[in-house]
């Protein structure tokens, strides 16, 4: 324990340092205006900082972006309140209580209560990242192929069970995915897959190359195609924020602590994000609260229970990036990319080959947490403005972030090519309803899938059964099962509940 | 759901097969030195491959003969995210501005290594912006011209990402407002 409190009071030292705190100052201000811009998401924000962190220092770098995340759950909050316009889908919950406790008349008040549930949701799963990494990687370390092969395919299936869309949609959009990664050099045998003769594909495909067209132009294109139809903004009552009193947060205490424990569990799920957390949180809320019968009507509960759980999804989520590599999100696989872009992988070495680093991303992650709130509480009219900005002009914006971005990775212009063709394929499975996780998680963890099954196949004799018959992975791989079943069974009792 | 719409809805799922059909086939050219109880490197695309032709064949099933084809089993994210539908999907959508976003986004690929980046990229945004039927000119342009510099100068001069430069005569652009950085 003293020897964490050590490395964490060096980490706050490292987090001072002029280059790591100007990173989480301009993270913590990027997320916070993509969490109220509509037509970005926050996966798309991170994803569009990438190209100016190529150059920068690892720790600022992926300081930045974590403070971007952290910043991003938040954002949206403001807006959803007082404008009814969720600028991320994590923010749709807020339009039921926020917004209505805004019209209420207590504008000022909802903005209090979101700012303490993104502070406490976020300080709760920061304490229990900063206990819970370092024992998970020192576990992970007793892992062979067949347990890291169970923990990415577990990744997998909760993406699909926990993703949007159908199952088969999102089977299909999965199988896309690990066919991309198959393109280039086979790890194990040095054959050319899907090469068709172009040297630049002998190398693979980027996944950065493909979330970001599918993220990134995917979302831009299915806009314009709705001729950028937004909803028209009011004029603001107040951007005023109003703290609730500590009898009042205290008369809330057990639900608060709830919620962000919930979050953070979702959040270590590969595949649920802040957006699963958010929806989750409040549905429990409305399930099983003390005032569900009021939910939806402008309740604390209503509005606390939702923005506590995105927020401490963020610490959720960085544990499984942190201890065993394993992106739990779409802002986690950018950051994943980030890591390996400057040649270091995350994983159960981390906390041994790069410590300094680590605990300076903790400390930055809090401190993020306690500066996003305090430019929440300041800066809300500012923040709110750039809802003015026009959509065409910022599309337009993000459009050659993704060109830069494409041609950025390898310089080369195949890799924009491949960009544009993954757009489409973005635009495409958008109208088509098929989800877009499965496929760069697919992407990014079928590498990584391919290569522990292959080698298990290999130290095992072709034995399949040893996924079953080991301990850990035999339960990992019934977590998997179950996490598939699991939209079987919400189907089955749909028809019941209606 | 009538006949038809049924069938159509089917199209993405038969695609889906088709490639399928045609992406196990090309597994078969992938060559390595074969030895005695190894799966080889096609094993693990073909794993792939067997898991959307057969996602695709029970969509399409469903769709076919399933009484309410319209409801599948959904992801767990869909239930919950359905009661917060803001009605985004009936939306009227312009299959004009999507042609033309595709259409500029494809001409960039195609013009950027021989305008370069900075020309390509001016040229993006403003004609980007018009598509998008903003029609404030002096932003337009502007905001165009300012965001180009500054991305050059970002991307240029401060990160040093390699960015098309251009050919002849469209260089003398790049070189231009380079030459204007390096008096900063």
């Amino acid at each position: 324990m003293l020897d964490l409190i050590g490395h964490l009071a060096n980490g706050f030292l490292g987090c001072f340092a002029p280059l790591n705190m100007l990173a989480l100052v301009v993270g913590i201000v990027v997320g916070l205006l993509v969490g109220v811009l509509p037509g970005l998401t926050l996966v798309m924000g991170v994803i569009l900082v990438l190209p100016f962190t190529y150059k920068m220092d690892v720790t600022a770098s992926i300081v930045m972006l974590t403070a971007m995340y952290v910043s991003g759950t938040y954002g949206g909050a403001f807006t959803s309140i007082l404008f009814r316009i969720p600028g991320e889908p994590i923010h749709v919950p807020l339009l039921w209580d926020g917004y209505a406790m805004a019209r209420a008349g207590q504008p000022a008040k909802a903005l209090g209560w979101t700012l303490v549930a993104a502070f406490v949701g976020g300080v709760i799963s920061w304490v229990i990242m900063v206990l819970l990494t370092q024992p998970v990687a020192r576990f992970a370390l007793s892992f062979s192929t067949p347990e890291y092969f169970a923990i990415v395919l577990f990744g997998l299936a909760s993406v699909i069970a926990l993703g949007r869309g159908g199952l088969a949609n999102a089977f299909i959009s999965l199988a896309i995915g690990l066919l991309v990664a198959s393109v280039g050099t086979d790890a194990i045998f040095g054959s050319y897959r899907f090469t068709f003769g172009l040297p630049l594909l002998a190398d693979g495909i980027e996944f950065l190359v493909v979330m970001v067209g599918a993220y990134g132009v995917g979302e831009v294109l299915s806009r314009i195609e709705r001729g950028y139809a937004g909803k028209q903004i009011g004029e603001v009552a107040t951007t005023k924020t109003e703290l609730p009193t500590l009898a009042e947060i205290g008369a809330i205490k057990g639900m608060l602590i709830r919620s962000s424990l919930l979050g953070n569990i979702i959040g270590i799920v590969p595949g649920a994000g802040a957006t699963i957390a958010s929806f989750v949180s409040y549905g429990i809320e409305s399930q099983i609260g003390k005032r569900r019968r009021e939910m939806g009507s402008g309740t604390v509960e209503g509005i606390v229970a939702p923005q506590s759980a995105a927020t401490a999804s963020v610490g959720g989520a960085l544990i499984p990036l942190l201890a065993l590599g394993v992106p739990g999100s779409g802002a986690t696989a950018v950051i994943l990319g980030a890591f390996m872009l400057h040649g270091i992988q995350p994983g159960p070495q981390i906390l041994i080959t790069s410590a300094p680093m680590v605990y300076t991303i903790y400390a930055s992650l809090l401190l993020g947490i306690v500066l996003m709130c305090i430019l929440g509480y300041f800066a809300i009219r500012p923040l709110v403005k750039v809802l003015d900005f026009p959509e065409a002009v910022v599309s337009a914006f993000v459009m050659v972030l993704c060109f830069v971005g494409a041609l950025a990775i390898r310089s080369n212009v195949t890799d924009l090519w491949l960009m544009i063709g993954f757009g489409l394929v973005g635009y495409l499975f958008e109208r088509l309803r098929f989800p877009i996780a499965p496929l760069v998680l697919g992407v990014i963890l079928g590498p990584i899938a391919e290569e522990s099954f292959m080698n298990a196949m290999i130290s095992f004799g072709n034995d399949w059964t040893i996924f079953f018959t080991r301990p850990i992975s035999g339960t990992i791989m019934a977590c998997t099962l179950v996490a598939l079943a699991l939209p079987v069974l919400a189907s089955l009792r749909r028809p019941r509940n209606r | 759901m009538t006949e038809q719409s049924r069938l159509a809805a089917c199209l993405p799922y038969a695609a889906c097969l088709a490639l399928s059909g045609v992406l196990w086939a090309l597994t078969g050219q992938i060559t390595y030195d074969e030895r005695p109880g190894q799966l080889g490197p096609a094993f693990w695309p073909r794993v792939a491959i067997a898991v959307m032709a057969l996602a695709a064949v029970a969509e399409i099933a469903r769709r076919l003969f399933a009484p309410r084809a319209d409801e599948g089993i959904s992801g767990i994210g869909d239930a919950l995210e359905a009661s917060g539908d803001d009605g985004e999907a009936d939306e009227p959508r312009s299959a004009a501005l999507l042609l033309g976003a595709v259409l500029l986004t494809v001409a960039y690929g195609f013009v950027v290594t021989t305008f370069g980046f900075i020309l390509s990229t001016f040229l993006f945004l403003v004609a980007f912006m018009y598509l998008g039927r903003y029609r404030n000119h002096l932003v337009v342009w502007a905001s165009a011209a300012i965001g180009t510099l500054v991305f050059a100068f970002v991307f240029l001069k401060i990160v040093y990402i390699s960015l098309p430069r251009g050919t002849a005569p469209f260089d003398g652009v790049t070189q231009a407002v380079l030459d204007l950085f390096g008096r900063i």
